[in-house]
Formats: structure tokens, sequence, C-alpha cells
């Protein structure tokens, strides 16, 4: 699968942002696997008519988190999400995120049981999950 | 390379009458670097840009376009610069062709045919149409293959896009990254599309009122402007002091500031000190960002249709 990426011109998100939570929404769902190579900055550059320095800042901040890694000569690569364990800083931001999707949720109306058969539903278009689970109760 | 300044000013300054449209203007550019220059109509940046390729004498500072002073350009050294002006004014009585050749002569050593040729069929255009003849659009889109063909090492653009469809930006776009991606080319462009400069420009400089406001990287400006919803307690204390505020609306025990690169212990303390909480940050675009950055706080709205 080819990466894919919009950008939304005006957007509220910075463009290197843009093009982070692109990937990263792409690796977990299983649309980028572990290895995949991703394109050369300059090429990724030139497609998106963005500045080369705006991807190399959304690389950069990838490999920062662990989603990739860059081999020198080589390119930039998937890395295996088994070997990285979310940190508490990154727990944290997720359950503050959660708050507000529920919170939101609430506001308009709908009940305990209906988010969590959204919550369930979301959850299964990440097919990739269950085999990153799967291998870590088999270690 | 012994100057590591594509372009630099030295407080350069440009009397009209006893206005000042440019004013004491300090901007270093970087080789390597796409500098979008932004600021509303009236705000210096076309003045700027003809100071820099002598189309007109600064009243006292200087400016240099590689290393050499802007009144000094020499033949050589204006075949590396490419520049484009507004409304891409070019020889109208001319065909593509002879446009081609006429340009061809100013750069003896660096024009590359094969690159003119190529853009000109992408953009569907006969050489044998007369430059009057041709619509805006394409007309730009000439101007931009007659500067792109001799690969200029500093490319400067007053406003290239005024005007045109989202086609012919685009392919302006284009043309500035497969450019910027020669190594060492620098652009320096000044535009009023903000979606536009923030997908191309690694650095923005804002001038206002001919002074330089802001000169960063794109990135820096993007996360320094911020908005914020502050909630108090009691009255907001008289003395807004809150660290970085640029301005603020205020309504009842709200407040809604927009600060600039606040640093984060010193705004929490000062909530503390005042009652205050932060609500919430909104989220703001490069274009809304811009506005609240250059706008005088009294001056928000148009008018008010109840008033009449």
């Amino acid at each position: 699968m080819p990466l894919w990426i919009q950008i939304a011109p005006g957007s509220k998100q910075p463009v290197y942002k843009q093009i982070f939570d692109q990937v990263s929404q792409q690796i977990a769902q299983g649309k980028l696997n572990t290895g995949d190579k991703l394109p050369a900055v300059r090429n990724l550059a030139a497609e998106l008519v963005v500045n080369p320095n705006t991807v190399a800042r959304a690389y950069s901040l990838l490999e920062q988190k662990g989603l990739v890694i860059t081999k020198t000569g080589a390119g930039t690569f998937i890395s295996d999400p088994k070997l990285k364990d979310p940190d508490m800083q990154q727990i944290s931001i997720i359950n503050d995120r959660f708050d507000n999707l529920i919170s939101q949720a609430v506001n308009i109306g709908m009940t305990g049981e209906q988010i969590r058969e959204l919550f369930e539903k979301r959850l299964s278009q990440f097919n990739k999950l269950d085999d990153i689970h799967g291998d870590k109760t088999n270690d | 390379m012994t100057n590591p300044y594509a372009i630099e000013t030295n407080d350069l300054t440009k009397y009209y009458g006893t206005s000042a449209a440019v004013d004491h203007l300090n901007l270093k550019i970087p080789y390597g670097s796409i500098y979008g220059l932004l600021g509303r109509n009236g705000a210096g940046k076309s003045t700027t840009i003809r100071m820099l390729l002598n189309f007109a004498r600064p009243t006292c500072g200087t400016c240099s376009i590689a290393g050499c002073d802007s009144q000094q350009l020499t033949p050589e050294l204006l075949t590396k610069i490419g520049y484009i002006n507004e409304g891409h004014k070019l020889y109208g009585s001319m065909k593509i062709k002879e446009i081609q050749q006429y340009q061809a002569a100013f750069f003896p050593d660096t024009w590359n045919s094969k690159l003119f040729d190529e853009m000109i069929d992408f953009f569907e255009l006969s050489k044998n149409k007369k430059i009057k003849k041709l619509s805006n659009g394409q007309r730009a889109q000439v101007s931009l293959a007659l500067t792109l063909a001799p690969d200029p090492e500093i490319l400067i653009m007053d406003d290239p896009t005024l005007g045109l469809d989202v086609v012919v930006r685009r392919q302006f776009l284009e043309g500035m990254i497969k450019l910027i991606q020669r190594k060492g080319r620098t652009i320096l462009f000044s535009s009023h599309i903000l979606s536009d400069v923030e997908r191309v420009a690694d650095h923005i400089a804002i001038i206002d009122q001919g002074r330089l406001r802001a000169d960063c990287t794109t990135e820096e400006f993007r996360s320094a402007v911020r908005k914020l919803i502050i909630h108090f307690d009691n009255t907001p204390p008289q003395e807004m002091n809150i660290p970085g505020l640029l301005h603020h609306r205020c309504n009842e025990h709200i407040i809604e500031a927009i600060l600039i690169a606040p640093p984060e212990d010193a705004l929490n303390q000062w909530c503390k000190d005042n009652n205050a909480n932060i609500h919430s940050e909104v989220e703001m675009s490069l274009e809304d960002q811009f506005i609240e950055y250059t706008i005088t706080p009294t001056k928000r709205h148009l008018f008010s249709w109840d008033k009449y």
C-alpha cells in the first residue's frame, strides 16, 4: 500500500503535523507495515508541493516517536511497533483525548452504551491491533 | 562562500515625501531557504524588493544580494538572479519564441532551452502566439518559464500569484519546490495567500508599516502565536500584564488573549496570582494568526449594521 498523504491548505494544523498524523494513522491502521520504506524527503516534498524541510521535520518527529527508523544511505523505514512501549506521558495524552471525546459525545446526548458500541466499531477498523496484542501475549 | 546570506538588508529605509515606506529594515536571508514576505497592502514589501534589485534607491541604509550592494550589482551577478514582477509585465508584441530568444541573450552561459521548451509544452502554449494574445494565467506561465530556464541561484518574486487561478498558482509553487531542491538556491517571494506561503516557505518575514514585525521559521511562528480563553473567578484585573500578551478582548469574566510565545511557567504563575485559569486554546490557521498579529485590536470588525 503506497503512502497516501493529503495536505489541507489553510488548515489549523501545521503542515509537518498533518504529514506526521497521516503517516502515524496509516501505521496504526496497518496500511503501512514494519519494514515499509517511506519516500525520500525530496520526492515526497515534490509530490506534495511542500518545502523539503517540512517533510524532514515530519520524518524526524516520526523517528523521535519511534514510529520509523532512518538507516543512513538506505532511507526511512517503518519500525517494529512491538519494540516500543507507550510511555506514561503518551498514555496521559491519550487519556485527555478520550475525556474530550466522551464529554463531547455525552453533550450531544449519546448514552454510555452507544459510546461503547461506537468505540468498538472504530477499534475494529484498526485490524493491526489484534496482531500486536496477540504477539505480546505470547512473549 | 564567505557571506552566509543570499539577501541582506541593514537599516534599509525608504521615504516617499515624509512617510516611511520602509523603516530600518534588517533582514538576513540565508542561502537555501524559501522566505515568504508577508504584509498588508502598502506595508513596504514591493518597495523592499525594488530596492534589492536597484529599481529604487534607499533613503538610507543598505541592501545586498549575494554579498554585493544592490546599487553595484554587476551584469555577471544579475545573470544569477531571477525576478518576477507583480502582474507579469512582458513585451506584448513579441511571440513566445521571440521573447525566449530575447531573454536567452541575457543568460549566455546558463540559459536552458530544453527546460524552457519543456515548460511551455507542459503549459500547452504555442510558441508562435503573441504575448498580448495570452490570458493572465498564460502570461504568468511564460514569465515563470523565462525566469526558471536560466536556473537562477536567487529568485525574487513580488506577489507572483496575484490574480491567478488555482492551477497556475500550484504550478508556481511546484516551480519553487523544484528550484529549491537544487543545491544552495534561495527564494524570496511576497504573497497574500497564506496557505501557499505555509506550504512552501520555511521562513516568514512580516512587514507592517515599513517595519519588520516578525522574522522566523514558519514553524516557530505557527507555534508562537496562540489564542487562549482565560476564565477569571472574579472581575479580571485592570492591568492585563499576562506574559507575552499582544492584545485581548474582554467579556465579563472571560478574556480571549492573543499571546506571543508565552513562557509556560510564567503564564501559569500569572493565572495563579490572578485567580484565573486557562479554559482552552483556540487553534488557528496561519491566516488567523497573521490577522491577529497585524490588526489593530480596536479595529477588529469593519462595521456593524445595528448602528445604522
